[in-house]
């Protein structure tokens, strides 16, 4: 690719005008991911526990979090932003840039992250669970040496979903607080109506959901212990005791 | 020693209260191996979770040396059942630790120092025959090779009381004779007390001491398993335990005996001695007997002829030679 095709493509941007636009969409998903996951983790976890059914079951709490859960989740994303502007604006001092971005990702975030932690958790053996309370597990002891660690492998492939999820919500959530190639995209847009540099940005998104798609199984596969890792241990397995 | 006084469960339902066990009482002695045996659904695996309190019984007590776990606090409970291992049909190992992290799991709850926590998980492995699998994950391992660390995980923390939730339901019939074999060694040798669940008769056969009868959430019979397999006194435990021998009887006209042996009695060939002795040939419409250390343990139907005075001297033989007989219709 010659010079002249590369500024032509980049347009007035420049390279270093798309790189930078990936650098803050990262930042803002990774950083809300993180945000997300702080605040998400335990509200899933708490979500299963005090599921009826659950190890200890606390029906009251449970349906109230679920509730609210339900209620950010059902609002889309796009409306949300709009509704949290005065939100973000009382608690971070603004509603435009980084900081404001990124808190409203993390309110859209939570929730969703929050039911894929339940789902994943809700996966662990029932039969493994009563094993460690038959020992005298209590139910700290269990959240934190069976149910994490035995939905692991689950909890990185909800992880990878919620963190592409959160690239989509980051790209939208640029057109009205902050940067990023979905800020570039919308704004090349809007004033040059420029085709090449929306599609640009298209296609930069989408090679960043599939390294984080990847990678992502690619650990969660790793860490999966489930499966035989390599073929001779598959054929003890299959001779038998 | 385990008391079960009274213990009733009933489960909620949209048409009222489902009884899953009705008024049950044993009591299971230190040494004991004992077995509750009972057709799937008859309530053995609540049972067996309310003596540990995994279910909580809606009424009843559960002693365990003398303790009433139903009325103990929280804390207690977990320290009781400590003492209290348990293993399971599907071995429910964590799937995301090696066998040797699957054995330290209890240690670690009990706060074990990491290197009396090695020495231990090395000691149990060598104890269920698995020291060279200490580091593969049980997606690696046999049916018969999980059952295994789950029975190292059950006796980590040198618990009185193993419960056996239908061990070895899930294994082949090689396999359940390795693992009851295993079980068997660890009550003499550790002196574990063991509460055995199952539907499979060879179970109870080969290893309990004791046997207790649940059919319909209701214990119908116990005793000592030589007794009770003797003279099975319920419809549901003469189908679990001489199945064939009541279709035989059934089927089969005219009078019967039923022979019983409980290895009391010497090797004495008994029909051949009928014949040589009195002079009567009778038929064995079924026998299922077994010798070990040269006794003779098991039943066997005989017709009885149809001559009184004939079927009497056959009677008398019996008596004579010590051989417990019941005449079946």
């Amino acid at each position: 690719m010659d010079a002249l095709l590369l500024s032509k493509l980049f347009g007035q941007l420049g390279v270093g005008g798309f790189l930078e636009g990936v650098g803050i969409t990262l930042y803002h998903t990774v950083l809300s991911t993180a945000f997300a996951y702080l605040f998400g983790l335990p509200l899933g976890i708490l979500l299963c526990v005090t599921d009826k059914g659950g190890i200890h079951p606390i029906i009251w709490l449970n349906k109230i979090v679920g509730f609210i859960v339900n209620i950010l989740r059902s609002i889309p994303f796009i409306i949300l932003m709009v509704a949290l502007i005065p939100v973000a604006r009382a608690i971070v001092g603004t509603s435009i840039g980084d900081e404001a971005m990124i808190f409203m990702l993390i309110v859209a975030a939570t929730p969703y992250v929050a039911r894929m932690v339940e789902s994943s958790v809700k996966e662990v053996d029932k039969g493994v669970i009563e094993a460690a309370r038959a020992i005298g597990t209590g139910t700290f002891g269990i959240i934190c040496k069976v149910l994490l660690p035995e939905a692991k492998p689950s909890l990185i492939v909800g992880a990878v979903i919620s963190t592409v999820t959160i690239i989509g919500y980051s790209a939208m959530a640029g057109t009205i607080a902050g940067g990023g190639l979905g800020s570039i995209a919308v704004t090349q847009a809007r004033v040059s109506n420029a085709q090449d540099v929306i599609w640009l940005c298209v296609a930069l998104i989408v090679i960043l959901v599939q390294i984080i798609q990847e990678g992502g199984m690619y650990l969660a596969k790793r860490f999966d212990k489930r499966v035989s890792r390599n073929h001779k241990n598959k054929k003890i397995k299959e001779k038998g005791e | 020693m385990i008391e079960l006084l009274h213990v009733t469960k009933e489960y909620p339902s949209a048409e009222g209260p489902v009884t899953a066990l009705g008024d049950i009482s044993l009591t299971v002695e230190d040494g004991d191996i004992y077995g509750i045996i009972g057709l799937s659904g008859a309530g053995k695996s609540t049972l067996v979770r309310c003596i540990n309190l995994l279910e909580r019984p809606t009424a009843g007590q559960v002693l365990v040396d003398g303790e009433d776990l139903t009325k103990v606090k929280t804390k207690r409970l977990y320290e009781i059942r400590r003492n209290i291992g348990m293993i399971f049909q599907s071995f429910n190992l964590l799937e995301q630790r090696t066998v040797e992290a699957n054995v330290r799991f209890p240690l670690e709850l009990a706060k074990f120092k990491k290197d009396a926590a090695k020495a231990r998980v090395a000691e149990l492995l060598e104890l269920v025959g698995l020291s060279e699998k200490a580091k593969a994950y049980p997606s690696q391992l046999s049916g018969g090779q999980k059952q295994r660390v789950a029975i190292a995980r059950a006796l980590a923390l040198s618990p009185k009381y193993l419960l056996c939730d239908e061990a070895t339901s899930a294994l082949d019939p090689n396999t359940t004779t390795a693992i009851l074999e295993l079980l068997k060694e660890i009550n003499k040798k550790l002196g574990v007390t063991i509460i055995v669940i199952t539907h499979e008769m060879r179970v109870v056969d080969s290893i309990c001491t004791d046997v207790a009868v649940i059919d319909q959430s209701h214990i119908v019979e116990s005793g000592k398993v030589a007794d009770v397999f003797a003279f099975p006194q319920s419809e549901i435990a003469k189908q679990l335990i001489i199945p064939e021998l009541i279709r035989t009887v059934k089927s089969a006209g005219g009078s019967k005996l039923r022979l019983v042996f409980n290895g009391e009695e010497a090797d004495t060939p008994v029909v051949s001695g009928l014949a040589i002795e009195c002079g009567i040939a009778v038929n064995i419409l079924y026998a299922d007997t077994k010798n070990i250390d040269g006794k003779t343990y098991g039943h066997m139907v005989i017709t009885l002829p149809e001559d009184e005075k004939q079927a009497a001297k056959v009677k008398q033989y019996l008596d004579k030679n010590h051989v417990t007989y019941k005449e079946e219709i």
